[in-house]
């Protein structure tokens, strides 16, 4: 039997000492399989970022195991959990985060540049990226020339140009509109159905969580549902 | 890998030229400074070595007193004819013996007078110089015995004196005493010290000591060896024999001095160069200042960009790769200044040496360090903001607004 994607072993995370401590996460059990599409729901606080950041290698549990495709990442220095990042997880922010003044190709190029690619090999793998998110003929744009969902698709873009395995997307409509929200959802969609990226996404609003195939509810770093959803209902916005 | 890190720390300072600019202002007149004082030192310089090398390799003064580094002292006895007729027998390879008593004096010619440096002297004095005459003749041995009365001026007096008319064989006036003028000596040029050497009238060593110096001694001794004879032969020659006629015990120290051209030379140029030296540690400072300046800038640029910094460590950059694009950046901004600073130091240096008159003397050396110095700044000050980069919490960083 295969090791699945990504497994939570009574993953804990504290943050503080005595009296202030806050447990933002409270000995999690959970996996995650290749090619599933998950949704983290909970009010702020509920540790639903915290565990977010723990798969997303940004952060360690306190105690417990995060196992990732077998290996235990307990114990991984920040080298490792960069290297981590940098093969195997591509990210999606609410705030796009891309860089400023820099060309869409640019960014998309970046995760890229840290691998020591050539030049050549890197400007063909962006372009495949860029066409892929449906932004073909836009490379040479810069950030600032871009609107929200374009943002949105070269920050997408940067994130699968590396073919990782699994796909954080963190809030991904949080700073769009209903009509961009829904464009991008149904490429986030189309990425794990067609590519068969696993994608894991963090959302406040039902209808943007409705997208997943899966959905995990947190409250008070607490695991408190699990369920498989209609797959129906991802058409119902 | 490298140029991208180049690539990229060349977008951060040009994205804001002018605080680029002004942040490596410091290290640009830092290094501006340094490279123009040394320049302009260098030449000084240069140009003292050059007008005592003209006195002549082969010329030996003799001064009472211990003369040197920390110790001067007149006390001692001065010179009399028996030494300069003793050093002429007794000290081989000399070309001439010259004894000087220096004084200064009004000198008058018709309705012109004129306040001069005065030598007195034997016609020996302007062979031991390589002194020619423009005019006229050398004293004669009469003049020189002092029965009769003569002088020989230099350009400038000439000059001041009798205009365009022709002197040779007209009388001045030297502190009272008529001298009929029977030379011009050829235009000699400013001394290492910057005094103007042909401002001056040379008269016979009696004549001077009775009716200017009012003394029977003498206050030194011009020697020149003749070609391919060792002048420090010479000068211990000379040692040995004064010590013997002034009766200077063994172990005792010498109350005399003799010094050729080059140790004279050696002392001169060692002021200059320490004084160059000093005014390049000084200016040096200023760099520092400088360096002070760019981790300033990087502290603030690391600030403002800790945003971008969390979008790099979270998509798969190394600390290592974010310090060393931080490194780069600093460096290149200080090496940017550096340069800078050089062109500048150089084209400030050029103007001031035409100005001083004193050669132009670039050193590849000191260019060189500027150089390395300026990028080592670089990298001292720009290490503790690109640690401070590469070791931000990337969850923090992204979450910075």
């Amino acid at each position: 039997m295969t090791a699945p994607l990504i497994a939570f072993r009574q993953v804990s995370k504290v943050y503080g000492r005595g009296e202030a401590t806050i447990r933002a996460l409270d000995k999690i059990d959970l996996t995650i399989a290749q090619g599933e599409f998950v949704s983290i729901m909970g009010p702020s606080g509920s540790g639903k970022s915290t565990a977010m950041n723990i798969i997303g290698g940004l952060d360690l549990p306190s105690s417990g195991d995060y196992i990732f495709q077998g290996i235990p990442t307990s114990g991984f220095s920040r080298a490792q959990l960069t290297l981590l990042r940098r093969h195997m997880l591509g990210f999606v922010f609410q705030g796009f985060n891309l860089l400023a003044r820099t060309s869409a190709v640019e960014n998309v190029e970046l995760p890229l540049v840290y691998r020591g690619m050539d030049h050549a090999e890197r400007r063909r793998r962006a372009m495949a990226a860029l066409e892929q998110v449906g932004l073909r003929g836009r490379e040479g744009h810069t950030t600032q020339e871009l609107s929200g969902g374009q943002q949105q698709r070269v920050a997408i873009a940067r994130a699968i140009v590396t073919d990782p395995a699994v796909l954080l997307a963190d809030e991904p409509t949080g700073n769009l509109d209903t009509k961009t929200s829904v464009e991008i959802m149904d490429l986030i969609t189309s990425l794990n159905r067609e590519n068969g990226i696993t994608v894991i996404m963090v959302t406040h609003e039902e209808d943007i969580a409705a997208y997943a195939r899966r959905l995990l509810r947190f409250v008070d770093g607490h695991l408190v549902s699990d369920e498989i959803q209609a797959r129906e209902a991802a058409h119902v916005v | 890998m490298w140029f991208e890190t180049a690539k990229l720390a060349w977008r951060a300072i040009s994205r804001n030229m002018l605080r680029s600019f002004l942040t490596v202002l410091g290290v640009v007149i830092g290094v501006a400074a340094v490279i123009a004082m040394v320049t302009i030192g260098n030449g000084t310089t240069a140009k003292v070595r050059d007008e005592l090398s003209r006195l002549g390799t082969n010329t030996l003064f003799v001064r009472p007193g211990q003369w040197g580094p920390g110790r001067a002292s007149t006390e001692a006895k001065r010179f009399t004819d028996g030494d300069i007729a003793a050093i002429r027998d007794q000290v081989g390879g000399l070309r001439a013996v010259a004894p000087v008593n220096r004084g200064t004096a009004t000198v008058i010619a018709g309705g012109a007078n004129r306040s001069t440096s005065v030598i007195g002297t034997t016609a020996d004095y302007l062979i031991a110089q390589d002194w020619e005459l423009a005019l006229g003749r050398d004293f004669s041995v009469t003049e020189d015995r002092g029965s009769q009365a003569a002088c020989i001026i230099g350009e400038t007096t000439r000059r001041e004196l009798f205009g365009a008319a022709d002197p040779v064989g007209q009388s001045i006036r030297v502190s009272n005493v008529a001298c009929p003028v029977v030379g011009v000596l050829a235009v000699k040029g400013q001394s290492g010290m910057g005094d103007d050497q042909d401002d001056t009238v040379i008269m016979p060593l009696k004549l001077h000591q009775r009716r200017i110096g009012g003394t029977t001694t003498i206050s030194s001794i011009v020697l020149s060896a003749q070609d391919g004879v060792s002048t420090a032969k010479v000068q211990a020659d000379v040692e040995s024999l004064l010590r013997e006629r002034r009766r200077i015990a063994i172990g005792r120290d010498d109350d005399f001095t003799v010094n050729d051209m080059s140790q004279i030379a050696a002392a001169m140029t060692g002021t200059t160069m320490l004084l160059t030296g000093l005014l390049g540690a000084v200016a040096a400072v200023s760099l520092l200042v400088g360096g002070i300046g760019i981790m300033n800038i990087m502290l603030v640029s690391v600030t403002e960009r800790t945003r971008e910094i969390g979008i790099r460590l979270a998509i798969g950059a190394l600390e290592n790769q974010v310090l060393t694009q931080f490194l780069v950046e600093a460096v290149m901004l200080s090496i940017f200044g550096g340069v800078t600073g050089i062109v500048t130091g150089l084209a400030l240096a050029y103007g001031v040496v035409g100005f001083l008159e004193v050669p132009f003397v670039a050193s590849p050396t000191i260019i060189m360090l500027a150089f390395l110095f300026s990028a080592a700044i670089g990298m001292i000050f720009g290490y503790f903001p690109a640690r401070r980069a590469a070791q931000l919490n990337p969850i923090d960083a992204l979450r910075h607004e």
